[in-house]
């Protein structure tokens, strides 16, 4: 019975996306009715699954339900086989994923239905957006590595043609192009980690790579820098699907795409995939402590340039865009450290930040909606008395994000925090024999090195994981000759740095939009207005979540002296998650520090608009510059990518029309050129054939007669 | 329906059958109008045929002795000399040839025949309004075509093969010559002369196959013994005298010229890189229906000589010549790639493009394990279908605006929605999407070569990268963006009116596009008139959906499912490889 459920939850927005193709010119405005059933029918599965996996509903705690054989090429006796099955993997993992992307899913059809009307492409938006979501549950869902890469490029493409929904505008279709083929990059290195993945495996499922411990430890036995490897090529997808440094610059362009795509595609669910797939192979990654500490490193890094760029961007959407790249880099951040609490704080994240974030875009949609399509910030503000709802949920979510107590932000995001100091003073969390006293905050409990924390939890064969996880020591790693701890401490303060920098530019956004002065665009017309309720609805439900979800589920119940439901919930997938793990006042303390910081300067700078960050921008020209023009990515890209590459396909022309084809050319002018020297013979004078006849005639007579032996 | 060898037959001789109406009912003065539709009912009866053959082949049948009976739907008829098993060995020791007209197909051919038979609906189709000059004859040559390619994929003898691949050239030549574009003729002696000058050298090391069959034979027996021409004999016979130690170091020394004598033919035929110069120029003056088969079918013909020839009768010089030929392929994957994204010409793109995707197939045939040679064979299939697709949607472009110029179109999506879906769903099979067809394919070819060969499996794996940056700006540049067409009725410089297109572009696309976020609900797209093109023409019509509808449709099944392709070639599949493995060197 759950099974079946489980097979609806892609089926709902599947038949939704084929219903509206087929029916699609003739529904047109009643389009989104199919999407929204769609996605509430699949929430309303995913929801029931999440119960089934939550009171052990499956026999196992997960379960995976074959759909049918898509590939099977029997192997020889030297060589593999090939056995792919579509199948689809249910666990707590991926129910919490699949409940919040078809709740956000189902949010934003509804938000849509009113945002999209009268666009041309009504039918057309909302075809995409089903088959969106059914490619993202699916990716979710997937039992094996391949299928994981066919829906994930399946997303991308889904992301492609909204991006490019406005195909009209030559930007629109460009930032398309540009977020597929930097998704291709990403992808290469991913593929290549699956190649070597099943190279070594002599598989893609999930059953025989990342949930068979015994394999990965006696791989990792043998060959330690393999795991290391594919843990990296693996990373290079997320970090082409999760937009993080270097491969970041598609996201903000995708902005071009109509907002509740960006809610959906660009904040709460796509770009969150590169996250669930590295916390999905969380036995790989324990494996690889390197790679591991290069996930935190381009985690963390891709959070500060973010933030710094997100300082003085003036596109509301686009502020918010790297908002995304920044938080996400969070979550790479903490699944980076090696310990459950950083896993489960950025899994945690996850879910949060799609709240807080899906509001916060659709709350920038209300306001372009009301603003006649205008986003720039420099040309609207006051809106609060204009907008009440939208500007109550978007300060919601602005605090979430932000990550004040007792917003849901302030829980997932101060866990990840905690986590990196964790692994930044490993010796202070050792295990229960020697409690950490040194540096003044007790917090022991079970990290994951203890080795004990696994033991208590779940089956044997993720206790052997940890078994395996326990031998590697991290305290020996080393990256560019610094130790791994030191990279650690440096990462948790560009983290703590980095949740100033969020407040500050957050709210700069807020005061900017929704304070001062009212000003309107000429554009906005007569019709600004707060948004119908179709749209503020959304918005409503969004904010009770980004405000409550983190008091509901938080990771840190523990100050209230408990594992947090979420915790122990992620734990039936990833055991060592749901380890006891005391209150880090410490964090908490430096964080709300920092985000009361970063708002109180943005009002002293914004709120009134004063003239201060004028002058900053005056007094330092080149930072103010850098932050301005993105740090110079696209330009730096385009010089270095783009230009060499079509410089090279001219040449490759030139070449083929020269070098290639000119030396057949040269071949085939051979035997015209053999010709040539035979024609003089050909000259038409009977008196020389004549000649020649005879003198051929001696020759051959001299050689019968006088030189018979010849 | 069983394995009735009559249907083999009938495939390959109701064309010709056709092709001799055809001309004769032109010749009595019947009009262009009942020729087409004879020739579009005979090519349908074909395709028919063609689904009982796939239906019919069972992969699973076993003979007598237990062993797979590969090859199926089998005839043959005495043709040259004396048939071998009649030879008695007390007989004089003078035997001659042994030359059949046998037809049979396996796993492999079946897929290449019904592709074939496939691809000639659209071909037609595609001709329909297109070609109106001496059209008789031109579907008389396009039948004969059809009868010289599914006679190549289904001769079980040398000869005959021979025979058929040579004929496939005649057709083409006359297609290209007199129907093609402005440097037809040019084009047309290219084409003939490039591919016939490999193919006497392949005839060559046909032949000397089968010469040393014999005379390997006759080593090991003391007898003289018949030129055998039967390629199914041939294949499971070479094993078996290779136990033999003096004709293992025979073998040796000979088979690497054997296969460089194949090479020439097969890798001009591919086109392997450096020998694809022909190609550009024979698929943009080609007629539409030229293009689609050359790229769809004659293409696979080389792919398909190597698999059916090199490695399964010279395997060991095969795997001496990997590493060679696995290059030649790293660097067309992603030199045709460059080519292609320095075009400016649609159709010139597609060709290079098939460069591009041919690198793939070959990359996988020569990963010699199933996987990759699976791969290489789903390769030939998709790449047919959406390369297919691709000259056939160009053509209907073509004959519409009379130009194919990159710079001339834009924004064709709102032009014609239909025929832009069509485009978009073909030009991302051929991206490699995985749901679609080309994904299937190239990532099958690429883990067998990753298995053998990882490097070039990595090398060419970054194809994927320019594969989709030509095939997306392509799509960008033409179907995206403000309506941009050329102005060519009865203007002969198309370029030139191209720019005035623009400023007549519909009102609704300036005014979607002036929007930043262009949000719906403050009016634009309500109460606009339906808008005003500067041309007439009209989306994709009921026929030239009809000529798409087949190739989409396998384009997304064997996205979707493709099991059921590959179990229909795995086990003959399987026969190669266990050659392959058997004739592995101890140190690759």
């Amino acid at each position: 019975m759950l099974e079946l459920l489980v097979i609806l939850i892609p089926l709902c927005p599947l038949l939704a996306c084929l219903a509206i193709t087929v029916l699609g010119p003739s529904l047109k405005e009643n389009s989104h009715w199919l999407t929204v059933l769609g996605n509430a029918g699949a929430f309303t599965c995913a929801l029931v699954a999440l119960i089934g996996v939550a009171t052990n509903g499956f026999p196992e705690g997960s379960q995976t339900i074959p759909l049918y054989q898509w590939m099977s090429i029997p192997g020889s006796s030297n060589t593999m086989a090939l056995d792919i099955t579509i199948a689809l993997h249910i666990d707590s993992m991926s129910a919490i994923m699949l409940t919040m992307l078809t709740f956000v899913a189902t949010l934003v059809a509804i938000y849509a239905s009113s945002y999209m009307h009268g666009d041309p492409g009504y039918a057309r938006f909302f075809a995409c957006v089903s088959l969106f979501t059914f490619s993202m549950i699916m990716l979710v869902l997937s039992a094996n590595f391949l299928q994981l890469f066919m829906f994930w490029e399946a997303v991308g493409l889904c992301s492609y043609l909204l991006i490019g929904f406005w195909y009209e505008k030559p930007s629109a279709s460009a930032a398309g192009m540009k977020a597929f083929l930097v998704n291709r990059v990403g992808d290469f290195g991913f593929a290549i980690g699956i190649f070597l993945l099943w190279r070594t495996f002599g598989s893609v499922d999930y059953v025989d790579t990342i949930f068979n411990p015994a394999a990965l430890a006696s791989v990792a036995a043998k060959y330690p820098g393999l795991l290391e490897t594919i843990c990296l090529c693996l990373f290079t997808g997320a970090i082409g699907k999760s937009a993080q440094f270097p491969l970041h610059v598609w996201l903000p362009d995708a902005m071009e795409g109509p907002t509740p795509v960006s809610a959906l595609i660009h904040a709460a669910t796509m770009v969150t995939a590169g996250v669930y797939m590295v916390a999905r192979c969380t036995n790989l990654y324990m494996l690889a402590p390197h790679a591991q500490l290069v996930v935190s490193i381009i985690g963390g890094l891709t959070a500060l340039i973010a933030a710094l760029i997100g300082l003085t961007q003036t596109d509301l959407k686009r502020v918010l865009a790297y908002s995304t790249v920044s938080q996400l880099g969070y979550m790479f951040l903490g699944l980076g450290t090696g310990t459950f609490l950083g896993i489960g704080g950025a899994m945690f994240h996850l879910v949060t930040h799609a709240f807080f974030k899906a509001l916060l875009f659709l709350g920038a949609g209300s306001v372009m909606h009301a603003m006649g399509g205008v986003i720039d910030m420099r040309q609207f503000g006051g809106l609060r008395k204009l907008m009440p709802k939208t500007y109550a949920t978007f300060l919601v979510g602005s605090l979430a994000l932000a990550g004040l107590f007792p917003l849901s932000g302030f829980w997932s995001k101060d866990t990840i925090l905690a986590s990196v100091r964790m692994a930044a003073h490993p010796e202070a969390h050792k295990a229960d024999a020697h409690p950490a006293t040194t540096d003044g905050h007790d917090a022991h409990g079970k990290p994951a090195e203890s080795g004990h924390g696994a033991a208590d939890h779940g089956k044997a064969g993720h206790g052997d994981a940890h078994a395996a996880v326990a031998s590697v020591d991290r305290t020996k790693v080393k990256l560019f000759g610094i130790a791994a701890t030191t990279w650690y401490e440096i990462l948790f303060w560009a983290g703590s740095f980095t949740a100033f920098l969020t407040a500050f530019y957050t709210f700069r956004a807020v005061f900017m939009t929704f304070h001062g002065e009212e000003r309107i665009p000429e554009e906005a017309g007569h019709h600004a207005h707060e948004s119908p309720s179709a749209m503020t609805t959304p918005l409503i439900i969004l904010a009770l979540g980004a405000a409550f979800l983190g008091l509901a589920l938080g990771h840190m119940s523990a100050i209230f002296n408990g594992t947090g439901f979420f915790d122990g919930f992620l734990s039936k997938t990833i055991p060592g998650t749901a380890g006891h793990h005391d209150a880090d006042w410490f964090v908490i303390g430096l964080s709300t520090v920092a985000a009361i910081a970063g708002i109180g300067l943005a009002w002293m700078m914004y709120a009134e608009r004063s003239g201060v960050p004028a002058a900053i921008a005056q007094a330092v020209p080149p930072l103010y510059r850098l932050s301005l023009n993105k740090f110079y990515f696209d330009e730096l890209y385009y010089i270095f990518l783009v230009v060499p590459v079509v410089c090279l396909a001219q040449l490759s022309r030139f070449i083929d029309w020269i070098g290639v084809d000119g030396l057949v050319g040269f071949i085939s002018r051979i035997p015209g050129a053999i010709a040539k020297l035979a024609r003089p013979i050909q000259n038409g004078l009977v008196q020389f054939y004549a000649l020649s006849m005879m003198l051929a005639t001696a020759m051959l007579l001299w050689a019968l007669l006088v030189r018979p032996g010849l | 329906m069983t394995s009735e060898p009559f249907i083999l037959q009938a495939m390959v001789i109701l064309p010709l059958l056709g092709a001799v109406g055809v001309v004769a009912a032109s010749q009595m003065g019947v009009g262009l109008k009942f020729i087409r539709q004879l020739v579009l009912m005979n090519v349908l009866i074909t395709f028919v045929l063609s689904l009982g053959l796939v239906t019919g082949y069972d992969p699973t049948k076993v003979n007598s002795s237990g062993q797979f009976e590969l090859y199926q739907f089998k005839s043959e008829i005495m043709w040259l000399g004396s048939p071998s098993n009649d030879v008695d060995p007390s007989a004089p020791k003078i035997v001659g040839p042994d030359i059949r007209i046998s037809l049979g197909v396996d796993g492999i051919s079946l897929w290449l025949i019904a592709l074939t038979a496939l691809l000639m609906i659209p071909a037609v189709l595609v001709s329909w309004e297109a070609i109106q000059e001496r059209a008789a004859i031109y579907y008389a040559l396009m039948l004969v075509l059809e009868s010289g390619m599914i006679g190549v994929f289904a001769s079980l003898d040398i000869i005959l093969f021979y025979i058929f691949f040579e004929f496939t050239l005649i057709p083409l030549f006359f297609m290209i010559g007199l129907w093609g574009g402005y440097d037809r003729r040019w084009a047309a002696r290219k084409f003939f002369i490039f591919t016939l000058a490999g193919s006497l050298l392949t005839f060559l090391g046909l032949i000397f196959i089968v010469l040393s069959h014999s005379w390997m034979l006759e080593a090991m027996t003391g007898r003289s013994a018949p030129l055998v021409f039967s390629i199914p004999h041939l294949i499971e016979h070479f094993p078996r005298l290779l136990a033999e130690p003096q004709n293992a170091a025979y073998w040796a020394n000979v088979s690497p010229w054997i296969f460089a004598a194949l090479f020439a033919g097969f890798a001009i035929k591919v086109p392997l890189f450096p020998f694809h110069t022909w190609l550009p120029l024979a698929h943009v003056e080609a007629p539409t229906a030229g293009s689609v088969l050359l790229a769809g079918v004659l293409l696979k013909i080389g792919s398909y000589g190597f698999l059916r020839f090199a490695l399964s009768m010279v395997p060991g010089a095969c795997w001496w010549a990997l590493d060679f030929v696995a290059i030649l392929c790293v660097i067309g994957i992603i030199y045709g790639a460059l080519l292609a994204l320095a075009q400016d010409d649609i159709k010139k793109l597609v060709a290079y493009s098939s460069v591009s995707h041919m690198g793939f197939c070959m990359l996988g045939l020569f990963a010699f394990n199933n996987i990759g040679i699976t791969g290489g064979m789903l390769t030939m299939i998709n790449h047919g279908l959406s390369t297919g697709a691709l000259f056939a949607l160009v053509g209907m472009l073509y004959e519409r605006y009379h130009t194919r110029e990159i710079d001339a179109f834009g924004g064709l999506a709102t032009r014609f929605p239909m025929f832009a879906f069509c485009f978009i769903v073909v030009s991302f099979s051929s991206i490699g999407l995985p749901g679609l067809n080309g994904f299937t394919g190239e990532v099958t070819a690429l883990l067998g070569m990753f298995k053998t060969r990882p490097v070039y499996g990595i090398l060419s794996l970054s194809g994927i990268i320019f594969g989709a940056w030509y095939m997306l700006q392509l799509v960008r540049n033409t179907m995206y963006g403000r309506v941009k067409e050329p102005l060519t009725e009865g203007h002969g410089h198309p370029a030139t009116a191209a720019h005035a297109a623009t400023h007549t572009a519909p009102d609704a696309s300036h005014g979607h596009a002036a929007h930043s976020d262009g949000h719906g609900s403050d009016g634009h797209g309500h109460g606009h008139a339906a808008p005003v093109f500067a041309t007439h023409h009209t989306d994709l019509n009921f026929r030239e959906l009809a000529a798409l509808a087949p190739l989409l449709v396998l384009i997304v099944w064997i996205g979707v499912a493709p099991q059921y392709f590959i179990s229909k070639m795995e086990p003959s599949i399987a026969q190669v490889v266990k050659g392959l493995e058997a004739a592995r060197p101890a140190n690759k």
